[in-house]
């Protein structure tokens, strides 16, 4: 931001060291730019003439420094005064709207609707060639784009409170337009005045190059290049000085412009494209962000089963183990998540709860690699049971990932409105997935696809194949985008947060849909992300539940929810509205900002039962004999569960 | 889509009566009347009883609205009447001339796109790196150079000191094919450049803006390849605006060619158009003004239905 008004500062400069030269040339120390001197013309360049003479032997110097004189005479008088214009225009249209609208900036429009040139060699014709000619022709081209910009720019400032108020107290509206409103439209106004005096030169040297612009002997560029051209083959230098004059000028003023637009309106785009496009990408692995020395690492950093480091081992009968993974923002090294440890067994249903911001996503992410620009992982592993064994989805690069992605681990996203592609048919998306994994005749896919739709409960699944995703409910989006996940029978699907934009009942359909589909393939591990303690009760096995971007409870659903044993999981499952019960409770306070942690629990400071030694680093802690029927352990990171809960 | 088109068909004809209309008042409605300064040369002031009888020739006498009526009656019929300088009429000339006009257009929007859509698409891939920050430099250059500043130096390189080809000239193509495509290069590549510079700088904007959208990440979640995401899901949404900006171009584009058919001696309609001005041939000038604009109109109309084959929705939202 400070740069690019400094790098502003520069070009203005520049301009005005130009401009101020090219304004003194009356009083410069210059060769008469109509003395011809024809027995020497086209004599190269010397101490009298640093550019030499032209064809008729004048000082091509003189004459460049001239020439430019009349190009931003004509561009400068005709941008102001179109700038004038087109602003009163629409300052009146914007403001006034209605009729006045009509008439200003609708018929001003009318001209955009005629290529510019074209427009400004009819004034030509009628009223012959000349320099107030082509300010008259310019400035009437520029009205309709000054227009434009400040209608909207006013209508913008004329709904704000402190225009409505100044209305309220009875000001004149001519005074409202010319002290309120016109200050507020300055910044566009600006740009657009750079953008003209570039385009009005632009213009003034093509005509002039026609023959149609400034009348000669008056110097400008656009002639000195058009005379240039009878002598390509004696004097080429001729068309280089006057090219380079006007193209340089052009983009000193295109500069200016840019910089103004970073100025006026900072563009936040993410320079960096995206770094899985890029061949022999770098996955999570390489792109490992060098975690910050976050202070004390919790106590007792590794989960109570020893882990060999052999993955195999590791990962036991299990499908997933995530194990003590963190993400990172790459850039500066702050951890978002930390330590998070988990595991889903063939066939179960774990539940990722939380708060937004508590990173229940990003785990989901970074267990696929899908981690948005930026974000890395920093530490920890992913084990995954694949067919050929254990891999480490952490260290895998897009290459390694790609491969398993949609076939052995499916996403289903949130917002099925935006994670379907709106230009492709809903059936061709389907078949495409497939055909990435199963590669086989089109008619077989094709049978296959409408074979998916029916099974996610889509209607006339023929025809909802030939749609495009605009045409499908909310709903039937979400079935579209399960239909996907499921194409190829995934070991682990990861399904984040699918029925939050969903109404209530469309919820429970899909909640239905998911149900069904873990009947149809039994094996299928299923980590569901929600912020709805509510559906976790009817769909999950265990429960996982984020705060602050480390995990908080974990255990078997039924046992967490019976006798929670952290007080943030308390107090989550005390605000869920349940049939039949009393007060709601919030949860005081806010979710701590990634960078301003607590040290010790980050809980604490919103908790109850908050002591002294909350104050430390808390470490997951397992509940002995909490172990669920199913062997999973009941883990809690409160060390004064049995007080607390 | 069949209403979508007639709807978007519909537009273009108003817009037509709109550019003719204007032009109309253009002519008619500035102080002095073309009799007047058809006659005039320099300051002395043209016989009044000349300019009566022109006044009378020309049909000025009459009332506006009738002369406005039957002005548009002949855009109808494409009578756009006789040439002032020759009297022959200038239809003929029109029809003749718009063709070449028209190739030189179609030849730049296509060189343009097919150089500029691959780097655009790639300067986003490369953010920030060696190959971006070249196609923005050439870009912002290309940007910079007046069309026949550019036409004018090419002719300088390669047809004056390197002699690879003529400065400029016309052959039909179907006399000889590739003498006629070898003369077409030159100002079809010039056009090309500062439509290329923003196509490509549209490319890149479009292509980053796409990448961060969510169904992109969903094609990854879906095990796609990677030529895959780009080509189907990436470039082809890209492609929406970029095609839009093409058409907004299109004005700058017919009015470049008025340059180029000049320096290269296309013998297009743009190029007659100066000598027209030049001779102040009202007739001749007026007709090649409205076809253009009208061209202007109907290419609009094909960028419309192009952006309704690309992007579904916007069929729904007319």
């Amino acid at each position: 931001m400070i740069r690019a008004r400094h790098q502003l500062y520069i070009w203005l400069c520049l301009a005005a060291v130009l401009i101020a030269v090219i304004a003194a040339a009356p009083i410069l120390p210059l060769d008469d730019v109509r003395a011809m001197d024809i027995p020497h013309r086209f004599a190269g360049p010397s101490a009298a003439h640093w550019m030499g003479l032209d064809n008729y032997g004048r000082d091509v110097f003189a004459r460049l420094v001239w020439g430019g004189r009349a190009s931003l005479a004509v561009a400068f008088g005709s941008a102001v005064l179109a700038g004038i214009a087109g602003t009163i225009l629409g300052l009146l249209g914007g403001y006034f709207r209605g009729v006045v609208e009509v008439v200003t900036v609708r018929v001003s429009e009318v001209i955009l609707f005629l290529p510019p040139l074209l427009l400004a060699l009819l004034v030509i014709t009628i009223l012959g060639a000349g320099v107030s000619t082509l300010i008259l022709a310019i400035t009437i081209l520029y009205i309709p784009n000054y227009t434009r910009v400040v209608y909207a720019a006013t209508l913008q400032t004329a709904s704000q409170d402190f225009v409505v108020a100044q209305e309220a107290m009875g000001t004149h509206p001519l005074t409202t337009l010319w002290r309120t409103i016109l200050p507020n439209v300055m910044p566009p106004l600006l740009v657009q005045f750079s953008l003209t005096v570039a385009g009005a030169i632009l213009l003034e040297s093509g005509l002039s190059f026609l023959g149609l612009g400034v009348v000669p002997p008056t110097p400008s560029w656009g002639l000195m290049i058009r005379s240039a051209r009878s002598a390509l083959d004696v004097a080429p230098m001729l068309l280089v000085w006057p090219s380079v004059a006007l193209a340089g000028t052009v983009l000193l003023l295109n500069v200016i412009c840019d910089r103004l637009q970073d100025v006026l309106s900072p563009r936040t785009a993410a320079v960096g494209g995206a770094a899985w496009l890029r061949r022999g990408a770098r996955g999570a692995a390489r792109r490992r962000a060098s975690m910050m020395p976050a202070g004390k690492v919790p106590a007792g950093k590794l989960v109570p089963e020893e882990l060999t480091g052999d993955p195999a081992r590791d990962l036991g009968g299990d499908l997933l183990a995530v194990e003590e993974l963190s993400v990172a923002i790459t850039a500066t090294g702050r951890p978002l998540t930390q330590g998070i440890s988990l595991r889903v067994a063939p066939g179960e249903t774990l539940a990722l709860v939380g708060e937004s911001g508590s990173g229940k996503t990003l785990t989901g992410l970074a267990s696929t690699g899908l981690l948005p620009n930026g974000l890395g992982v920093a530490e920890g592993r992913a084990l995954f049971q694949t067919p050929g064994g254990v891999t480490d989805l952490a260290a895998l690069d897009e290459d390694g990932m790609r491969p398993l992605r949609g076939a052995q681990i499916s996403m289903v996203f949130q917002d099925a409105a935006a994670a379907l592609n709106p230009v492709h048919r809903v059936g061709d998306q389907l078949a495409e997935v497939i055909a990435a994994h199963r590669p086989m005749s089109r008619p077989r896919i094709e049978a296959e696809v409408v074979e998916l739709l029916r099974k996610v409960g889509i209607p006339d699944p023929e025809r909802r194949a030939r749609s495009y995703p605009f045409e499908l409910s909310g709903g039937q989006r979400q079935r579209a985008m399960i239909a996907m996940a499921v194409a190829n029978a995934p070991r682990l699907l990861i399904a984040d947060e699918p029925t939050t934009a969903l109404d209530p009942t469309i919820q429970a359909q899909i909640l239905q849909l998911l149900e069904f589909l873990k009947q149809e393939n039994p094996d299928m591990g299923v980590i569901f992300v929600t912020h709805n303690l509510a559906l976790v009760h009817e769909i999950a096995d265990t429960v996982c539940v984020m705060y602050a971007g480390e995990v908080v409870e974990q255990g078997p659903v039924a046992e967490v929810f019976a006798a929670p044993r952290h007080p943030y999981t308390a107090a989550l499952l005390a605000s869920v509205p349940e049939a039949g019960q009393g007060r709601l409770q919030a949860i005081p306070g806010t979710v701590p900002q990634p960078g301003r942690m607590p040290e010790g629990c980050r809980f604490a400071p919103r908790c109850d039962f908050a002591a002294e030694a909350c104050r430390a680093p808390q470490a997951l802690i397992e509940i002995e004999g909490g172990a669920g029927p199913d062997g999973r352990p009941r883990r809690t990171r409160c060390i004064r569960w049995r007080e607390a809960t | 889509m069949a209403r979508y088109i007639g709807q978007r068909v519909l537009v273009a004809l108003v817009l037509i009566w709109l550019v003719s209309t204007l032009v109309f008042m253009v002519l008619h409605l500035v102080p002095g009347d073309p009799a007047e300064l058809l006659l005039a040369s320099g300051n002395t002031a043209p016989d009044p009883q000349a300019v009566a009888q022109l006044r009378t020739e020309m049909g000025l006498d009459r009332p506006l609205m009738v002369q406005y009526a039957s002005y548009l009656a002949g855009i109808v019929h494409g009578d756009f009447g006789v040439s002032l300088r020759d009297g022959t009429p200038v239809a003929q000339q029109l029809m003749l001339r718009l063709p070449r006009t028209l190739e030189l257009v179609v030849a730049a929007t296509l060189i343009a796109s097919v150089l500029g859509i691959p780097l655009g698409t790639l300067a986003a891939i490369r953010g920030g790196g060696l190959a971006d920050r070249l196609v923005s430099l050439l870009a912002s250059l290309a940007l910079s150079t007046p069309v026949f500043v550019v036409g004018t130096g090419l002719i300088l390189l390669f047809a004056q000191k390197l002699g690879w080809i003529s400065a400029g000239g016309y052959v039909p193509f179907a006399q000889d094919p590739l003498r006629h495509l070898a003369l077409l290069l030159m100002p079809a590549g010039t056009i090309a450049l500062s439509l290329w510079a923003i196509v490509v700088r549209m490319t890149r904007a479009s292509v980053l803006e796409v990448l961060e959208r969510d169904f992109v990440r969903t094609a990854r979640a879906k095990g796609l390849g990677r030529r895959r995401i780009l080509r189907r899901h990436v470039v082809r949404n890209a492609m929406v605006p970029v095609i839009t900006v093409i058409g907004l171009q299109m004005g700058t584009l017919l009015g470049s060619t008025v340059l180029i058919e000049y320096v290269f001696n296309w013998p297009g309609l743009s190029g007659y158009l100066v000598s027209a001005v030049e001779a102040r041939d009202y007739p001749e000038v007026v007709g090649i003004v409205l076809t253009i604009s009208i061209v202007f109109v109907l290419i609009n109309l094909i960028v419309d239905i192009a952006y309704a084959v690309l992007d579904p929705r916007v069929k729904l939202a007319a």
